[in-house]
Order: C-alpha cells, then structure tokens, then sequence
C-alpha cells in the first residue's frame, strides 16, 4: 500500500511517501507558489526517487497552514495531530513534542498511547518562529544554518530582554552599533527565545521525553537552552521538518487500510 | 427554527425605539446580569442589556486605555457612537472596577437622563442579602420617582412570575441539549438567552413556548458533533459558538454570563419580593467576581451533568481579572477528569478569529482521535 503525507507549512512544503507503513521518500522544498502546484511538485520529486508514480498513491493526507488548498488530498489533518503522530512514531517515549515553525511554535502534551492530551500555540507573537531567526541572520549578516554554530562558540552573551520580534530587532541593532561580538549578541537572542518558548510550555506542562521538531530545531543553541531551562534532555529528530508531513502519511495509511 | 431568537441582536435598537413609540414606556440599558430587572419590568419600562459589536472602537479610545477590558470599552464605545441614544436610563452595578469606572464615565460623558449605581456586595452571605435588600428598596425608590408613579408590590410579584417564567423555559431549552444529538445546537441556545435579555420578556415567552412546541418535530437538526462545555467570562453574540460549531463541535452546555448564568436560579416568589430578589441574584448568579472557585466549579459540573461532555474550551476575555484568575484551577479540574481543555484569551474585536478556528480545529481532531 503506497500512502502520502504533505505538510504545507509557512516557509517548506514536505512530502512523506509511505510503503505498507515504511518511510519510502521524502522531498522538502522551499517556495512561495501556490499550495496546490507547489504540494504537487514535492509529492512528484519525493515519488522521483521511488519506482511508483502519483497514481499509485492510494490515499493522500494534507496537513500544515496550507492543508486546505492541496486539491487532491483525501483528508486534512491540523498540524497538532500530525505532529504529535510522526513525533511519537518516531520515538514512542516522547511525552512532549515541542514544533517551532516559521510563523508558529506549538507545544503538544501526549498520552501513554501517543494520543494528544493538551497543546498551546504561541499567541499573536512571532520571537520563537522561523521567520524571526531569517530577519535577525540577515541583521546580523550571519547565514541561518551558522547562527547556533557561532551561538554556542560565544564566551558570554549580551541580554535581549525584549520578547517581541520588532524591539528586538531595535536592541540587537544598537547591540551591534555598540561593537558587541555577534557570538554575544546570538546567545542573549537564544535565550529569549527559548524563554518565550518555556512560557507556551507553561499551561501544557511538559515532561519527557521531549521531542523538538520543525525547522527551527535544527538551530543547536535554541535546543541547548530549551534543555537548561527545562531540565530536560530533547531529542531533535535528524530531520525535523519532515515530522508533520510524516505524521500525515501515517494518518493517511491507516485511513486506507479502513477504507 | 425560530428565526425571531437570532435575528432580535441585530434589529435590537429599532426593535426597543419600536417598543417606545408603541407603548409610551421608557427603555432602561443594564450592564451585567446581577441588576434584578423585575424591578425595571414592575415600573413598566424595558430592560435591556448593553452590548458591544465587533467593530474598531474609535470614540471610547480616549477614556479607556488599551489594557482594559474589550468588551466594556466596545459596550461605551457603543453608546458614544449614538446607537444607544434612545435610552431613558441606565443601571450600572458596582461588579468589577471597570463596570464601575463606566457609572462615571456615564453620567460625565452621556446624555441618559436617569443613570443609576447600583451597589452590590462582594461575597455570598446573610450579611450581604441585607444589606442587598435595603439596596434594592432604595433602587426601587429611585425608579418611581423617575417613572412618577410607584410600583405596586403587586406589580413586582407579576414581574417575578414572568421571570422565572422565562428562566424555566430557558432552561428547557437548555436541557434538550443533553440528548444525543441534540434537537438544538450551542448557537441557537444562546441566541434564546441573548434575545431574551432584549426582548420584553412577555413576547419572548411566548416564543419560547412555540419553540419547545415545534421541536419535537423538527427536520433541520444541527447533527451531531463533539460534544463540548464552553465557559467564558463575556461572549455577548453568538459567533464564538458558531465557529466551534462550524468547525465540527457541538456546544451541548456552558457557563457564560449570556448563558446559563442568566437564567440559572429562580426568584423564591413566596417570600418578601425584594429579599427574594436580592437572594437569587446575590446567590444564585455563578461569577467569579461573587463566588469562590470552589463554588465556580461546583456550579461547572452542575451545570456538565448529563451532558455528556468530552472537552471543554474556556474563553477569557484580555484583562477579565475575575476570570483570569480562577482558569488555571477549571483546567486542572477538567483535566483531572479526563475532559481536556482548550484555552483562549479573547478580543471583542474578530481580529483572531482565524487562528481561533485554526486551534479549534486541532482540538476537535484531537478529541475525535
């Protein structure tokens, strides 16, 4: 049974294509198309490095912000379920999944069975996300995939007490007028994101194991602060964007062998 | 089913400027639901409750800064707007510090002719009924002389009887919900309460009775849908409930005070008509502000009983301190009995409106799983 995943966030679009409940594929790919071509497009470079074609797909689950405008999904499915599913597939003894997007971080509390008990998502605020950490590597003219590299080699840092995106950035810029070393200034900026991401945890509770998935997971030093303030280890996925749409995927296959 | 419940919000200010042109009678605004409007009904004038809308605030902006509650800035927004320029008088009890701030806002910055404080203690107790009583009869004084005639403690006990006349039907409504599915959806429950607090309560009897009449053989059922509890500090129109609706839930009981708090408790018409009152709306009304959080949720599960609840969302209004307070005890009360939560902290504006669906949605997946 050939299944599909696609999670269709604010910056990547992810497939995941399953075979009889096995990873097979997965393609991620950044753009700002249209959701219905750009969701096609990955679903067919995922199948590209498979022997199947699109018409071998028997059932197809869309997941993401963008879930409602995939045209041949069979079902959409909220980024909590889908998270939570490909979290706790990937690691029965998650308790936790923490997801950072770019636009939106959640925390998702699970059950014994892996079943959602409580989650909470960042309100109207945007520090935690993916997209904050894009305009502070272009302020500070630091390359993304580098800035929890440089976070972590810092001897110190320098306080970033604001949690909003906007006075942020004004704080950073007069951190850097100041001569302070971008090291530094990265990891006061960790640290208040982590804190901002601590305060979503708040009303979930948190426990272990936690799961930290999402682009922004890939950032070292936002994971190694996660661990100080929560006293907890995480474990980061080796691909954390895939998680949703492998979530996706899993929903899909059982929705088939139902139907 | 019956149209006239949802379609009195919206009309609601040609509706009452109808009433006045028709009958002569003067249309007093109330604020909350702890004013015992069987007075206001007794002296033959229309009580009806003040309520915000959706749209931006421009002219309440410069009194209220932006730390305070929405939801009244939105009601005295709207009243400076002009739409409540028809008013004879208004009734402002002393419940939390911004209904309060309202009375003087009111009385410098309106041109109501009759505008009333009415005092209302803190806590449940003997104590708090006297004194409650003797406040009332002073408020009762107050609107003879302003109606130029008394009110007959025959009038009063009419009035007590059309009341909770009303709040036997209402909760009528209500229960039809703990059947499975329910014969009437969350949205069209509240919109019985909502119009009844703006329609003369006569009329609104009557069609209260048809609609328990015609339920039995109604053909347009809202389904069925995850059966959920809402409790929320102020949702003074039914959209919130419509969104949970539309996103596959069903509200099958709530407590809200345009909910079952309106109506919950009746009038003891055996006894002294004042003191009766004071008792039911000093004792009977389940806000925070008045009850502690044990009485809350012992008023919470009354309430669930029967329903058949599998999650509960809780809506707070931003800066609603009474509410505020007393969510995290609810959540872990739900949760400790398997009924997980789904938190918001709400606007009056409809500004989050689509990240409220996009959670409700998660939700209702989560419970469906």
């Amino acid at each position: 049974m050939l299944v599909a995943g696609i999670d269709v966030g604010a910056r990547n679009v992810s497939a995941m294509i399953l075979k009889d409940g096995d990873m097979l594929s997965c393609y991620v790919l950044t753009s700002g198309e249209e959701g219905a071509t750009v969701s096609r497009r990955a679903v067919q470079e995922a199948l590209k490095k498979t022997d199947f074609d699109f018409a071998d797909l028997q059932y197809i689950v869309a997941t993401g912000c963008g879930r409602n405008s995939v045209p041949f999904a069979h079902r959409q499915s909220t980024e909590v379920v889908s998270q939570a599913r490909g979290a706790f597939h990937l690691y029965p003894s998650a308790r936790t999944v923490i997801n950072l997007g770019a636009e939106s971080s959640r925390a998702i509390r699970l059950g014994e069975n892996g079943r959602v008990e409580a989650f909470t998502k960042n309100d109207k605020c945007a520090a935690g996300s993916g997209l904050f950490l894009e305009t502070m590597s272009t302020l500070l003219e630091v390359p993304i995939e580098q800035m929890g590299e440089l976070s972590l080699k810092a001897d110190g840092f320098e306080e970033v007490s604001s949690i909003c995106a906007v006075f942020a950035e004004s704080e950073v810029i007069s951190h850097i007028h100041r001569g302070v070393p971008k090291g530094h200034i990265l990891a006061g900026l960790h640290r208040a994101v982590a804190g901002r991401i601590l305060e979503m945890l708040g009303t979930t509770g948190i426990k272990g194991d936690v799961v930290v998935t999402g682009g922004v997971a890939r950032n070292a030093a936002i994971i190694k602060e996660l661990e100080k303030k929560t006293r907890l280890s995480t474990i980061v996925p080796p691909e954390p964007q895939i998680v949703g749409a492998l979530g996706a995927a899993l929903i899909a296959q059982d929705r088939a062998a139902k139907s | 089913m019956i149209e006239e419940f949802g379609q009195y919000r919206p009309s609601r200010h040609e509706k009452a400027i109808a009433w006045k042109e028709e009958t002569g009678g003067k249309v007093v605004g109330v604020i909350c639901c702890c004013v015992p409007e069987e007075i206001i009904h007794a002296a033959g004038m229309l009580p009806v409750r003040i309520l915000g809308e959706h749209e931006e605030t421009t002219e309440a902006d410069i009194h209220f800064p932006t730390n305070l509650c929405p939801y009244c800035k939105s009601c005295f927004d709207q009243q400076l707007k002009g739409r409540y320029d028809y008013l004879d008088g208004l009734v402002i009890p002393n419940v939390c510090n911004m209904i309060k701030a309202m009375y003087g806002f009111s009385k410098l910055l309106l041109k109501v002719p009759y505008v009333r404080f009415l005092e209302v203690p803190q806590r449940l107790s003997r104590e708090g009924v006297d004194f409650f009583t003797r406040e009332l009869a002073r408020f009762k004084e107050s609107l003879e002389d302003f109606a130029g005639k008394p009110i007959s403690a025959e009038a009063l006990r009419q009035s007590i009887d059309v009341y909770n006349e009303n709040r036997t039907l209402l909760e009528k409504v209500y229960e039809l919900r703990k059947k499975s599915p329910p014969p009437v959806s969350g949205t069209e429950a509240q919109e019985t309460v909502i119009s009844s607090m703006l329609m003369p309560k006569e009329e609104h009897n009557r069609l209260l009775n048809q609609l328990l009449e015609q339920v039995e053989q109604r053909n347009d059922s809202p389904g069925d849908g995850i059966r959920l509890f809402v409790s929320a500090s102020i949702l003074d129109d039914t959209d919130f409930l419509e969104l949970i609706e539309e996103c596959g839930g069903m509200v099958v009981a709530d407590d809200m005070p345009m909910g079952s708090r309106y109506f919950y408790g009746l009038v003891d018409s055996s006894d002294d008509p004042l003191r009766a009152l004071a008792d039911r709306y000093l004792n009977k009304i389940a806000c925070p502000r008045k009850m502690l959080p044990e009485e809350r949720l012992a008023f919470a599960a009354e309430i669930m009983n029967g329903a058949n609840v599998r999650g509960t969302i809780i809506h707070n209004m931003r800066a609603c301190d009474p509410h505020l307070y007393e969510y995290p005890l609810m959540r872990q009360r739900m949760e400790s009995q398997g009924i997980p939560v789904l938190f918001f902290r709400g606007e009056e504006t409809e500004t989050e409106k689509e990240q409220q669906r996009a959670d409700i949605e998660a939700f209702i997946e989560m419970l469906e799983e």
